[in-house]
């Protein structure tokens, strides 16, 4: 996987770097800020962009504009948003889209998680902070209070990104035994079933933002 | 008004009489009453006095000059031939007889003298040509008077050796007597019917000069035959003359120098209130007296204590009426201005007007629609509007400044334009008769001004708070947590180095790891409580407080957005709201609201708890009302018990 880092901080930039070398993964370039990372892009091959959300020179979103840009300009190339807290809105309307991941900044510290999501998104896929997610679900009113405590996990692990065959594989639970909670759970929510696994992370984040935004 | 300089030849007339009179002092020493010596020494220093300060100031004014001849004529033709006389009877001196006979006669020139400075007064010139007639006319008389007393035989007695050296034997002096007295009264009441006339024609200046004058000739006039016919009877009217005749040269000083020109009509009004008081005063000591006197025989201690006791209370009583009374007659602009201050003054302990009203008052009563009343709050800062706000310290358009004391104190200033000398006049007293007005209002702009310095300061206190803690939230991202991220990574570097042999180690790492994630969640938290996350608005940040919440919260809020300061302090409102509604309230659900109404950003939080809760409890609404009053905002708290709590917080922010 050829990799493209943006990181103001020098010390989290080399960490990072070394981390996805000693995964045997390339890293084509590390930046101090997103304003070359477009030029970057056109020279080099790149697979995934992993950047952070609070860049020079203000600190705010610098990053999150970079990401959407780039997933404007390069859909082929997948974008690893990271940051330093948790932010539900933000975070659902970048995941809407294919090849793209939220996760919070200490993901990283989980090497062998954080490498195999970062090839997710890098594949097309999709991922939202497991604590992000958390917080979404959290409420136990509306839709949600109708799913058991099993239908939430496997909802939760949807939300995160993870295909049939992952959650099968996290909750040691058959996949046919996963399909099964899958359908009740998008007939609880009211959520037509597609095969598709990327369109139906986001039926179930669309379903989740519509319940916050309007309730 | 500054010490005068004297010119030469007024200063040389004066130090002449001021000799003569001493001469004529020394010489008449012991040899006629002093009260006569000293009476007519004081008149003629006096008047050539005031006559030598009229002409320092204006070098060639008639009258000073008149004066100034009045005053030396009294001295070197009356007093000092009078003095040589006695003297030289007494110690056989020579010339003592013809010394006599001069100051028999002289004093009569003085009167000429009168009569000019009648008709000449205040302008140095007649009133028209015609009036020279009356001069010719006393100067006629004057002459045939002198004549018919200086040449006759029979003022012999007059005379230490008894006889007249002088006398004419065979003219008919009586006649010449009588004729000149006659001719010199026409002429003396026609001079002051011209000080009459001329009383009534004239306006501004003049008049008040005129009125001082005519003031004061009329003392004279009633004060000389008073005091000559009642001479034997009292010596109360002793003073008299002398009185009159040291207030005329006074009075016309006064007027010519206009130095308290104006306070003519405050001398007219109160000479006319103790006249008036005297007289009805005496009237009740004297109906009194009488009455009791009847029944207690006169002469009895009683009828004097009761009499006394009543004029006493009678004045009490009347000296304020009579005064009003007056004032009103003689003084109708300041009496007008007074009662009008008056009245505003009576309002505001009435409590039916606003002390910073003091301003229309004094407008109505000084008849300047324009006139400004300026605060001093501080010595040394530029004066303020009745609202606080600092005035440009400048006098434009012949606008005059007048500083406002009271007790020492510089309240402020009154800028205004007075149109007459006589409204000039008038400013001191009308201020300090709405100085308990003026210094009210000036302590509430004070008050207000402290209060707005005090309001911004906390605004800016909050703000700078608010500062901090974002600075402190993203110290701890951006530093701490970036940190301990870094370490970690640095970790698992070492964990990749140490290879799959070193199985220990890499679960002491793994533990270390296992920490400092924990140590990153505890740090965002903690970082998330501290400043409000609100770049994309107020309704997706209170979305996120309230998936934080331990409960069911809804929000309602509009996607409007408002001034930052105010999107801070109603997340803070949000939080606290529901912190409470969680801690205190036993809640099941909250609702969270946030809208624009009327130009106000209205924020409430509602929750379906045990209601009862108090605004003064100890929760940290304390901190929030502050916060809320800081931004201009009121807070309200509306519970019941067992009807849930709504707590709304509303603040200006104009679209």
């Amino acid at each position: 996987m050829r990799v493209v880092i943006v990181e103001d901080q020098v010390l989290l930039r080399e960490g990072l770097a070394r981390l996805f070398v000693n995964g045997g993964h390339h890293v084509v370039a590390s930046l101090g800020d997103a304003e070359r990372l477009h030029e970057i892009l056109i020279g080099q091959n790149a697979d995934l962009v992993v950047i952070d959300v609070r860049m020079p020179p203000t600190y705010t979103d610098e990053g999150t504009r970079a990401a959407l840009e780039t997933k404007q300009r390069h859909p082929e190339v997948g974008v690893l948003v990271l940051s330093q807290h948790i932010e539900t809105t933000h975070a659902v309307d970048l995941v809407s889209r294919a090849g793209f991941g939220y996760l919070l900044k200490d993901r990283v510290l989980e090497v062998g998680e954080f490498l195999a999501t970062a090839q997710r998104i890098a594949n097309g896929g999709s991922a939202l902070d497991p604590k992000v997610v958390a917080r979404l679900l959290a409420p136990a009113t509306g839709p949600l209070a109708r799913l058991t405590e099993r239908e939430r996990r496997i909802l939760e692990l949807m939300a995160e990104g993870l295909t049939n065959t992952g959650i099968a594989h996290r909750l040691m639970l058959s996949e046919r035994t996963v399909e099964a909670h899958i359908r009740h759970v998008l007939l609880k929510l009211d959520i037509p079933e597609t095969s598709d696994g990327h369109r139906r992370v986001l039926a179930v984040l669309a379903h989740l933002r519509a319940v916050y935004e309007w309730s | 008004m500054a010490l005068p300089t004297l010119r030469p030849l007024p200063g040389t007339l004066l130090a002449v009489t001021v000799l003569g009179e001493l001469g004529a002092l020394g010489l008449s020493w012991g040899l006629e009453p002093a009260y006569d010596t000293l009476f007519s020494a004081l008149v003629a220093v006096l008047t050539v006095g005031v006559g030598a300060l009229i002409l320092s100031r204006h070098p060639s004014h008639v009258i000073g000059w008149l004066l100034c001849v009045l005053g030396l004529a009294n001295a070197l033709a009356a007093d000092l031939p009078q003095g040589w006389g006695l003297r030289a009877a007494a110690e056989g001196w020579a010339w003592g007889p013809a010394a006599e006979w001069l100051g028999l006669w002289t004093f009569l020139l003085l009167g000429v003298v009168w009569v000019l400075i009648f008709l000449l007064f205040p302008s140095g010139h007649l009133p028209n040509r015609r009036w020279s007639t009356v001069v010719w006319l006393d100067v006629a008389g004057t002459a045939i008077l002198a004549a018919g007393w200086a040449l006759d035989p029979d003022t012999g007695r007059y005379f230490a050796g008894g006889r007249n050296p002088y006398a004419v034997p065979g003219l008919p002096t009586d006649a010449l007597f009588w004729g000149g007295l006659v001719t010199i009264a026409v002429a003396m009441v026609t001079a002051l019917a011209a000080v009459v006339g001329r009383l009534r024609r004239s306006h501004g200046v003049e008049r008040q000069q005129m009125k001082w004058f005519a003031l004061s000739s009329g003392f004279v006039v009633a004060a000389l035959p008073t005091g000559a016919a009642l001479w034997n009877f009292t010596p109360l009217v002793h003073p008299l003359p002398l009185i009159a005749l040291t207030v005329w040269p006074i009075a016309i000083g006064v007027a010519i120098l206009r130095y308290r020109l104006y306070d003519v009509d405050l001398v007219i009004s109160r000479a006319f209130t103790g006249a008036v008081l005297t007289v009805v005063l005496a009237l009740v000591y004297v109906g009194s007296t009488l009455v009791i006197g009847a029944f207690a025989g006169f002469g009895s201690p009683w009828a004097t204590a009761v009499s006394t006791l009543l004029a006493a209370t009678a004045f009490k009583l009347l000296h304020q009426r009579v005064q009003r009374r007056v004032d009103s007659a003689f003084r109708p602009m300041h009496h007008a201005a007074l009662s009008r201050v008056g009245e505003f003054i009576d309002a505001l302990r009435a409590d039916q007007v606003e002390p910073e009203q003091v301003v229309e008052a004094l407008r109505s009563a000084l008849g300047d629609p324009l006139l400004e009343l300026r605060f001093v709050l501080y010595a040394d800062e530029p004066p303020v509007d009745e609202r606080g706000r600092p005035v440009a310290d400048h006098l434009d358009g012949g606008r005059e400044s007048y500083v406002v004391e009271r007790g020492g104190i510089t309240l402020g200033q009154i800028v205004w334009l007075p149109r007459t000398e006589e409204q000039r006049r008038l400013l001191p007293s009308v201020v300090a008769a709405a100085g308990l007005a003026i210094e009210m209002a000036r302590l509430r702009v004070e008050l207000r001004h402290r209060l707005d310095e005090v309001e911004a300061s906390r605004a800016r206190i909050v703000t700078v708070a608010d500062e901090e803690r974002r600075r402190i939230e993203r110290d701890l991202h951006d530093g701490a947590q970036q940190r301990l991220v870094s370490i970690g990574l640095a970790l698992r570097h070492a964990q990749h180095q140490l290879g799959p042999a070193e199985a220990a180690a890499s679960r002491t790492l793994d533990d270390a790891i296992a920490q400092i994630t924990q140590a990153i969640d505890e740090l965002r938290e903690l970082a998330q409580g501290l400043h409000p996350a609100l770049e994309a608005g107020l309704r997706p940040a209170l979305h996120e407080l309230a998936t934080r919440a331990p409960l069911p919260v809804d929000v309602v809020a509009t996607a409007e957005r408002f001034p930052s300061d105010v999107e801070t302090a109603a997340y803070f409102v949000a939080c606290e709201g529901l912190t409470n509604a969680v801690k205190h309230a036993r809640a099941q659900r909250v609702v969270l609201r946030v809208a624009r109404e009327n130009g106000r950003c209205v924020v409430s939080v509602t929750d379906n708890g045990v209601g009862g809760a108090r605004p003064h409890n100890g929760s940290g609404l304390t901190g929030l009302s502050d916060r809320v009053a800081a931004r201009g905002g009121s807070l309200r708290i509306d519970s019941t018990t067992g009807h849930g709590t709504t707590l709304t917080v509303e603040f200006p922010c104009a679209s």
